[in-house]
C-alpha cells in the first residue's frame, strides 16, 4: 500500500477492483466503512460477481475477469477527456511533460511495442526512454502541447479506450461505465484539489498475465487524478495474508535481496559492476532536482553483505559479493514446479505452503513430486502436498512406483510463534506466542536452524563444492539452535559494527549500537543491516515494533507510536505530493506533512517522505525513490517488460479476439510452459465459460478444512454459477456439476445465484463462473467422503505474467456439465 | 450500565416479580446496522466461542448462510438473501438474526414455568434452562421465530444478550467481534439516537432513500434494533416480520380464555354444588312398584 | 347382592378407570401449565419437566382408551328417537322428577353427551395437542396452525373439564347406586327399572 488501512478512512472515494476486501480483508475493511459513515465517501465495486463488498458498495458493475486494464484505460480517457486531471499536480509531479524517443511507438495494428522481436517474443526496449537534453537531462514541455510529451502520447494511447470499447471487452454497459466514471473522477471535477479518491485492490488484479500492467494502470490514473501521497488516496495493495508484505520485503522471491535491492546475475562480474547495474543514475529536467534516494545502493548492500557474512565480507574481497547466487534465468514459483517436472529438481523444502494445492495446474505439481527424490513438508496438518503420492487418481500399483521419500515435520501455528506480522499499510507488528507449540512440533527458526548448522556441520566435516557461504554465515545467537526472532529482528534493524559519525549532526553510533535509521548506512563497512528498508524497527531506544501507542494528534489514524511502518515509520508515501509546488496542502482538513518557511525543513503530522530541508523553491521531486523524483505515467528505462503504458490483452484463455488488435490478442511475452501438462484450451474445442477462482471470509487458504469451526460455516466446496446457466443446464441448486478446462476437472455442488449475471463480450452471450479454492483431497468434509477431492487449481493453467511472475488463476476457460 | 442485572418480569409467575421496580435500570439495546454488514460470520463465531456452543454438522444449501435457522446450539446467524428491489437494483441483504429481546416478550407471555424465561430491567429476556420444562409454549409465543429446542436436554436456547458480559459492563460478544462496526451495544436511548442519524445520513446521501429504523412497537419495541436499507420492506431480510406482535391466540389464550376458563371451572363447581343443595341426590325406591 | 344385574363388565370396568385416571393425571398436569396458580400441582406430580414429559403420552394413552371405548360402547351410545323425547324433558331429570320421564336404554343421553364430548373434545386435544407437542416441527411459514392449535387445546380442554366435573358429580353425589356400579358392575332391579327401563327390561325383562 502506499498508504494504509487506517488511512482509508479518510477518503472520498474508493473503487475496489480485483480485490474483495469485505470478504477476504474484514478487519482492514473497517475502516473502508469508516469513510462511508463520516465522509459520505462513495465506493464503486467492479468484480465478477457481486460480492460482500458489492453489498455495501454504492455502485456494482460486473466486469468479465481478466479485462480490468480495459476498464482502467477508459477511466484515463475519461478523466483525459473531461478534464477531471489534477493539471498542477501532473506537469510538477509526474512524467507528464517529459519528451519520449521518437522511436517509441505502439504498433495499432499488430498490437506490439516498437522494438518486438517476434521470432524471440522479447522487446528491444531502448527506444522505451526520455529524449535527453543533455546527458541526465530530460527534455520537457511543461505545457504538456507536445506530440512527443507522455501527456501526449498517453492521450493518444488511451483514446482508443472508448466508453463502447470498454463495453464490448469488459462487458459493462456503456451507461453504467460512464456513471462509475464520472463517479470516480468526479473528485476532480473543475480541477479541485481538495477531495482524495483511493483504489482498493487486491490478487484479483495481480493474478492475470497482464496484471503488473494493470496495477500500474491505476498507478497512473491516480497520479493524473493527483491521488498518490494524499491521506484518503493511493494505490493500495491489499495482501492477501498476515505477513505477504514481510515475505516481499525479506525477499521471499528469487529475483530481489532484502530491501528490494536487485539480484545479482553473472554478468555482474564483481561488486562494483553489480553496484552500477543496479544504482540508478538522476535522471530529470534542468529546472528540477531529484533525491533519487535509490543512489544510496551501495549502503545498503554492502551493509546487507555484512550482515550476511559479518567479518568474511570485507572491502578487500568485495564485501564477499561472490558468496551471492547469481541468478541466470527466472526461478519463479512456476518455473520450480517446471523444473521438478523436468526432472532438474531433485528434492523441495515446502514451509507453510501447500505447494499441491496452491496450483496453478496442479496435477502437473502432484507428476513433478512423483518424480523428486524427496519431499519435506513442514506443516500443521497433514495437507495435499504431503500426500501428494495418495492424490485421487493414483492406482495402488502407481504408488508403489512412486520413490519420492516424504519427510513431515510438524510445524507450529501462527499462534504459537512469536516474531513480526508485517501487514499491507507496511506496518512490522509484533506479536506474541499465545501457547506452545503442542507435541513435537517446533518453531519455524529451530528447525531451519538446525537443518542449516547440520549442514554446516557437514561442509565443516566433508567439505563441499562451494563451503565460503555455508561456513562464514553470521549465525552469532544466544541459542544457534533455536535463535530467539528478537535477535533476528535486532539483527535486521542494523548496527554499527565500528563506530559511525554523522558529521552534520555531530553524533557517534558507537560500535555494536543498533542502529537508528537507514540514514546511518555507510558503505565502508562500518554499518551491518539485514535489509536497510527495516533499519529504525529495533534501536537502542528499544524494539519500535512492538509499540502500541494508542494515540492520534492528527485524527488522521496516523498513529504514530503504534509499532513501525517502514520506511522510517512513514504512514504515507509520497506525502510530499499531498502538498502544491510552494509545499501548502492541498487539503487544509487533511495536512500531512508541509513546508515550515521559519524551521526551512518539512514537518507535519507523518514522517516527510522527502529530504527534509529541500525547499519548494528547488522543485525537488516527491517520488524519490525514482531517479527521475516524479510519478511515472510512462515508464522508462526497462522497468516493465511488456510496454511503458499499458496496453489491453486478453487472457491466454479468453472467449474472444483482442478487439483492439484481433493480430496480438493476449499478451506476447506472458510466460507460456510447453509441457504435456501445459495445455491451453479455447472457445472451439467448447471451452466458453470464463472461470474465476476466489476465496472465502469463512476459510483461510487450505489450512481451515481442518477446523471443524470454520468447516460448519462452510462445509463442502460449491461453485457459484449465473442462474441462467443453471436454467440452461436444467440444473437446481445443489446438484453437482462437473468444471472442465483444457488442464483437469473439478466437481462440486452448484450454488445458482443471481449474483452473477450473463454478459455481452464483444456482442457475444458469455457465461461467467466462480470457484472459491477452499478444499481438496484432505479435510474434515474430505475425510468424511462429502467432497469430490478435487482442488480447484486442478483447472488454472500455469501462465505467468511477465514482470511479477504471477500466475493467471483467474478469467480461463472451462466448459460446464452436470453430473 | 454496569451492574447486576435486576428483574422485571419472570415468566409463569403469580403476582409481581420479586423486586421489580425497585431500583431504576437503564434499558440497553444492540444495533445492527445492515447497511455495513458484510456477512463475515464473526459474530457467529464469536458467539459459539463465547457461549462454547457444540458444533453441529452443516451441509450446502445454496447459500452463504451458514444454516437455514436459528438452532439450540447457534444463536446468531446472518442471513443471506439475493433480492430485487421494487426499481430493479440488487441487493445482496445479509441481516444477523436473533434474539430481538421485545419490551413485550411474547415467549413469556406464553411460558408457564416458573422463572424460565426473565426480563431484566435492562430489557434482557433471558431464558433459564434450570426452570424451563420442555414444553415450547415460547415457540409458539415468538413473533421473530427465536426460541430453540434441545431434543437431547429438552430445554429451549436462544441468543441471551449475553447476560454474564453485560452484567460486568461487558458488551456482548458479537459486537465485540464486529469488524466493521456494525454492530453497536449502548443504552436504547443512545442506540436509538445513533440509529435514527445513521438512516438519515443514508436518506440524505445514498441511494437508500428510504432507509430507517426498525424497532417495532407491536412488541413494545425491542432491545435489538436494526438500521433497515429499505423500512418498508423487512421481509426480504429473510423474515423479519413487517409488523410483529405478540401472536393474537397467545394472548387469546392467557387473557380473556384464560378468565373465561377459570369463571367456567369455579362456575361449574358452584353449579353442581347448588344443584345437590336443591335437589340432593337421586334415590332409588326399592320397594316401589 | 342378590337378584343384581350386571351392568358393566370387568373390561368395561377396566377400560373406565384407565380413561379415568389418564383424563385425570393429563387434567391435573394441564391445569398447572395452564395456570400459574395451579403450577404447584406440577411440582406435587412430580415436577413440571416430568409432568411435561408425561403429559402427551398419557393422553395419547386416554385417547386410545376412548376409541376402545368407542369400539365397545358404539352401539349403545347411538342417540335414538327415545332419546331425543327423553332429552325434551330432561329439566324433570334435573329437577329428580324422574318418574315423568320416558324410559330409556342402557345409558341416557346425557351419558351419551358425555361421551361422545369426550370423544371429540379427546380428537381435537390430541391432533391441536400434537402440534404443540412439537411446535418446532412445523415450518414457520405455517406459524397460524400453532396459534389455532393453542386456542383449541385450550378450549377443548375447558370442554371437557366441565363435562368432567358433570360426571363426576352425577356419578358420586347425584346419582346414587352409579359410583358402585363403576366399581363392582352389578346394580339392583329396582335401580335399573328406575334409570334404564328399556336396558333393564332387554335384560332381565325375558
Amino acid at each position: 500500500m502506499t498508504n494504509g488501512w487506517v488511512d482509508i478512512k479518510n477518503t472520498d472515494m474508493m473503487l475496489i477492483m480485483g480485490g474483495n476486501p469485505a470478504e477476504n480483508h474484514p478487519c482492514g475493511f473497517k475502516w473502508a466503512i469508516e469513510a462511508k459513515r463520516q465522509r459520505n465517501a462513495g465506493m464503486i465495486v467492479v468484480d465478477p460477481r457481486f460480492t460482500r463488498t458489492a453489498a455495501v458498495s454504492d455502485l456494482f458493475l460486473q466486469i468479465r475477469a481478466g479485462s480490468d486494464l480495459a476498464f482502467l484505460g477508459g477511466l484515463i480517457r475519461y478523466a483525459i477527456e473531461n478534464g477531471r486531471v489534477a493539471h498542477d499536480y501532473l506537469v510538477n509531479y509526474t512524467n507528464a511533460a517529459f519528451l519520449i524517443q521518437d522511436g517509441f511507438r505502439l504498433d495499432d495494428e499488430n498490437g506490439v511495442f516498437s522494438g518486438f522481436d517476434a521470432a524471440t517474443n522479447v522487446y528491444d526496449r531502448s527506444t522505451w526512454n526520455y529524449q535527453e537534453a543533455e546527458p541526465g537531462k530530460v527534455a520537457h514541455d511543461f505545457t504538456l502541447e507536445h506530440p512527443r510529451s507522455v501527456f501526449q502520447l498517453l492521450k493518444k494511447h488511451y483514446s482508443r479506450y472508448t466508453p463502447e470499447m470498454v463495453e464490448r471487452i469488459t462487458g459493462i454497459p456503456r451507461d453504467q461505465f460512464l456513471k462509475a466514471a464520472d463517479l470516480f473522477t468526479g473528485i476532480r471535477k473543475d480541477g479541485d484539489m481538495k477531495k482524495a479518491g483511493t483504489i482498493l485492490y487486491a490478487v484479483g488484479w495481480t493474478q492475470h498475465s497482464s496484471g503488473t500492467q494493470t496495477i500500474r494502470t491505476a498507478a497512473m490514473l491516480q497520479l493524473l487524478l493527483g491521488n498518490v501521497g494524499r491521506a484518503g488516496g493511493g494505490v493500495n495493495a491489499l495482501r492477501g495474508h498476515s505477513n505477504i508484505q514481510g515475505a516481499t520485503d525479506m525477499a521471499g522471491i528469487f529475483d530481489i535481496l532484502p530491501g528490494y535491492l536487485k539480484m545479482p546475475n553473472p554478468a555482474d562480474k564483481d561488486f562494483k559492476s553489480y553496484l552500477e547495474r543496479t544504482t540508478p543514475k538522476t535522471v530529470k529536467p534542468d529546472p528540477w532536482e531529484s533525491f533519487n534516494y535509490w543512489s544510496n545502493t551501495p549502503k545498503f548492500a554492502v551493509s546487507l553483505l555484512k550482515a550476511l557474512y559479518g567479518d568474511a565480507a570485507k572491502k578487500e574481497n568485495d564485501w564477499a559479493f561472490h558468496y551471492l547466487p547469481k541468478i541466470d534465468r527466472k526461478y519463479s514459483w512456476v518455473e520450480i514446479w517446471d523444473d521438478m517436472y523436468r526432472g532438474t529438481i531433485k528434492g523441495l523444502l515446502a514451509f507453510g505452503m501447500n505447494g499441491v494445492a496452491i496450483g496453478p495446474n496442479s496435477q502437473k505439481n502432484i507428476d513433478a513430486l512423483k518424480k523428486a527424490d524427496w519431499l519435506v513438508v513442514c506443516e500443521i496438518y497433514p495437507d495435499e502436498t504431503s500426500e501428494f503420492w495418495k492424490s485421487p487418481g493414483i492406482s495402488a500399483e502407481e504408488m508403489k512406483q512412486i520413490q519420492t521419500t516424504v519427510y513431515r515435520l510438524p510445524g507450529a501455528g501462527f499462534a504459537e510463534k512469536d516474531g513480526t506480522f508485517v501487514n499491507s499499510a507496511r506496518w512490522l507488528q509484533w506479536k506474541n506466542a499465545a501457547l506452545p507449540p503442542p507435541g513435537m512440533a517446533k518453531l519455524d527458526q529451530e528447525i531451519l536452524a538446525r537443518i542449516f548448522l547440520k549442514v554446516r556441520e557437514l561442509y565443516q566435516k566433508e567439505g563441499g563444492k562451494f563451503p565460503g557461504p555455508v561456513l562464514n554465515a553470521t549465525w552469532s545467537y544466544t541459542d544457534p539452535q533455536n535463535p530467539s526472532l528478537a535477535e533476528v529482528a535486532r539483527e535486521i534493524n542494523g548496527r554499527a559494527v565500528a563506530d559511525v559519525t554523522d558529521e552534520k549532526l555531530k553524533q557517534t553510533i558507537q560500535r555494536g549500537q543498533q542502529l537508528p535509521g537507514f540514514a546511518w548506512l555507510r558503505d565502508d563497512g562500518s554499518t551491518a543491516a539485514g535489509n536497510w528498508l527495516y533499519c529504525g524497527s529495533w534501536t537502542e531506544a528499544g524494539a519500535m515494533i512492538q509499540r502500541r501507542g494508542t494515540d492520534d494528534p492528527s485524527g488522521q489514524g496516523i498513529y504514530p507510536n503504534w509499532a513501525w511502518s517502514w520506511p522510517a515509520n512513514r504512514r504515507v508515501l509520497y506525502n510530499r505530493a499531498s502538498c502544491d509546488a510552494a509545499g501548502v496542502p492541498w487539503d487544509a482538513d487533511r495536512k500531512q506533512v508541509w513546508w515550515n518557511e521559519t524551521q526551512q525543513k518539512w514537518v507535519g503530522v507523518d514522517v516527510p517522505d522527502f529530504k527534509p530541508d529541500s525547499p519548494p523553491k528547488d522543485h525537488m521531486g516527491p517520488f524519490i525513490m525514482n531517479p527521475d523524483g516524479v510519478g511515472r505515467l510512462f515508464a522508462p528505462a526497462a522497468a516493465f517488460v511488456d510496454g511503458p503504458f499499458p496496453e489491453h490483452y486478453e487472457p491466454t484463455e479468453s472467449p474472444l479476439v483482442n478487439p483492439l488488435h484481433p493480430k496480438q490478442s493476449s499478451n506476447p511475452i506472458a510466460k507460456r510452459f510447453h509441457s504435456s501438462m501445459d495445455k491451453l484450451g479455447t472457445v472451439a474445442e467448447g471451452y466458453n465459460i470464463v472461470c474465476t477462482t476466489f476465496r472465502l471470509t469463512e476459510h483461510y487458504h487450505y489450512w481451515t478444512k481442518n477446523n471443524e469451526m470454520n468447516v460448519q460455516l462452510v462445509p463442502e466446496p460449491f461453485v457459484e454459477i449465473p442462474a441462467e446457466l443453471a436454467d440452461d443446464l436444467g440444473l437446481r441448486g445443489g446438484e453437482k456439476i462437473k468444471v472442465t478446462s483444457a488442464r483437469g476437472e473439478y466437481v462440486a455442488k452448484a450454488m445458482v445465484t443471481r449474483r452473477i449475471k450473463p454478459m455481452q463480450i464483444d456482442g457475444r452471450k458469455t457465461y461467467q463462473i466462480g470457484i472459491p479454492i477452499h478444499w481438496g483431497y484432505r479435510g474434515i468434509s474430505e475425510d468424511a467422503g462429502r467432497t469430490a477431492l478435487k482442488l480447484a487449481n486442478l483447472l488454472s493453467p500455469a501462465v505467468t505474467d511477465p514482470n511479477a511472475n504471477t500466475p493467471e488463476f483467474k478469467g480461463f476457460l472451462v466448459k460446464v456439465e452436470k453430473l | 450500565m454496569p451492574g447486576n442485572l435486576r428483574v422485571q418480569a419472570i415468566s409463569g409467575h403469580s403476582g409481581a416479580a420479586p423486586g421489580s421496580g425497585a431500583q431504576r435500570q437503564e434499558r440497553v439495546a444492540k444495533l445492527i446496522d445492515t447497511t455495513t454488514c458484510i456477512g463475515c460470520k464473526a459474530c457467529e463465531v464469536a458467539c459459539l466461542e463465547w457461549n462454547d456452543l457444540p458444533f453441529r454438522e452443516t451441509a450446502f444449501d445454496n447459500t452463504y448462510q451458514t444454516m437455514p435457522q436459528t438452532a439450540w446450539n447457534y444463536w446468531n446467524l446472518i442471513k443471506f438473501n439475493e433480492h430485487t428491489a421494487a426499481d430493479g437494483s440488487f441487493h445482496w441483504l445479509m441481516r444477523k438474526d436473533q434474539c430481538m429481546h421485545c419490551a413485550d416478550p411474547g415467549c413469556l407471555a406464553a411460558c408457564p414455568a416458573d422463572n424460565a424465561i426473565v426480563q431484566y430491567q435492562n430489557g434482557i429476556v433471558d431464558f433459564q434452562q434450570e426452570y424451563c420444562i420442555g414444553c415450547q409454549y415460547c415457540v409458539t409465543g415468538c413473533p421473530f421465530n427465536i426460541p430453540r429446542f434441545n431434543p437431547a436436554t429438552k430445554k429451549m436456547f436462544k441468543c441471551t444478550l449475553c447476560t454474564d458480559r453485560v452484567s460486568q459492563g461487558l458488551e456482548p460478544a458479537c459486537i465485540k467481534a464486529c469488524p466493521t462496526g456494525c454492530l453497536h451495544f449502548g443504552t436504547k436511548e443512545d442506540m436509538t439516537a445513533l440509529a435514527q442519524t445513521r438512516a438519515q445520513q443514508l436518506r440524505q446521501h445514498t441511494a437508500h432513500t428510504n432507509a430507517g429504523v426498525y424497532d417495532p412497537a407491536g412488541v413494545g419495541g425491542t432491545s435489538v434494533i436494526y438500521v433497515l436499507h429499505d423500512i418498508a420492506n423487512p421481509e426480504a431480510y429473510g423474515g423479519l416480520p413487517a409488523n410483529p406482535r405478540v401472536p393474537w391466540a397467545v394472548r387469546l389464550w392467557k387473557g380473556p380464555l384464560k378468565w373465561l376458563g377459570n369463571v367456567a371451572m369455579i362456575g361449574g363447581l358452584i353449579g353442581v354444588t347448588l344443584h345437590y343443595l336443591r335437589f340432593g341426590p337421586k334415590k332409588v325406591e326399592e320397594h316401589g312398584k | 347382592m342378590e337378584n343384581s344385574i350386571l351392568r358393566y363388565s370387568l373390561v368395561e370396568r377396566v377400560m373406565h378407570w384407565i380413561a379415568a385416571v389418564t383424563y385425570c393425571y393429563v387434567l391435573l398436569t394441564g391445569l398447572a401449565f395452564y395456570s400459574p396458580h395451579l403450577y404447584w400441582i406440577a411440582m406435587v406430580l412430580g415436577g413440571a419437566p416430568t409432568s411435561r414429559f408425561w403429559h402427551p403420552w398419557i393422553a395419547v394413552t386416554f385417547f386410545g382408551v376412548l376409541l376402545w371405548m368407542l369400539r365397545t360402547w358404539a352401539a349403545d351410545m347411538r342417540i335414538t328417537s327415545v332419546d331425543r323425547a327423553w332429552g325434551k324433558q330432561m329439566k324433570r331429570y334435573i329437577e329428580n322428577d324422574d318418574e315423568a320421564l320416558p324410559p330409556i336404554d342402557r345409558f341416557n343421553l346425557g351419558q351419551k353427551y358425555f361421551f361422545w364430548a369426550m370423544l371429540f373434545a379427546g380428537f381435537v386435544l390430541l391432533v391441536s395437542g400434537t402440534v404443540l407437542w412439537i411446535p418446532e416441527k412445523l415450518p414457520w411459514s405455517l406459524r397460524d396452525v400453532r396459534y389455532i392449535a393453542v386456542l383449541l387445546h385450550v378450549s377443548s380442554a375447558l370442554l371437557t373439564i366441565g363435562a368432567f366435573i358433570i360426571h363426576v358429580y352425577m356419578g358420586t353425589a347425584m346419582v346414587r347406586g352409579g359410583f358402585t356400579s363403576i366399581i363392582r358392575g352389578e346394580v339392583s332391579p329396582a335401580w335399573a327399572k328406575m334409570h334404564h327401563r328399556l336396558w333393564y327390561q332387554r335384560v332381565a325383562g325375558k
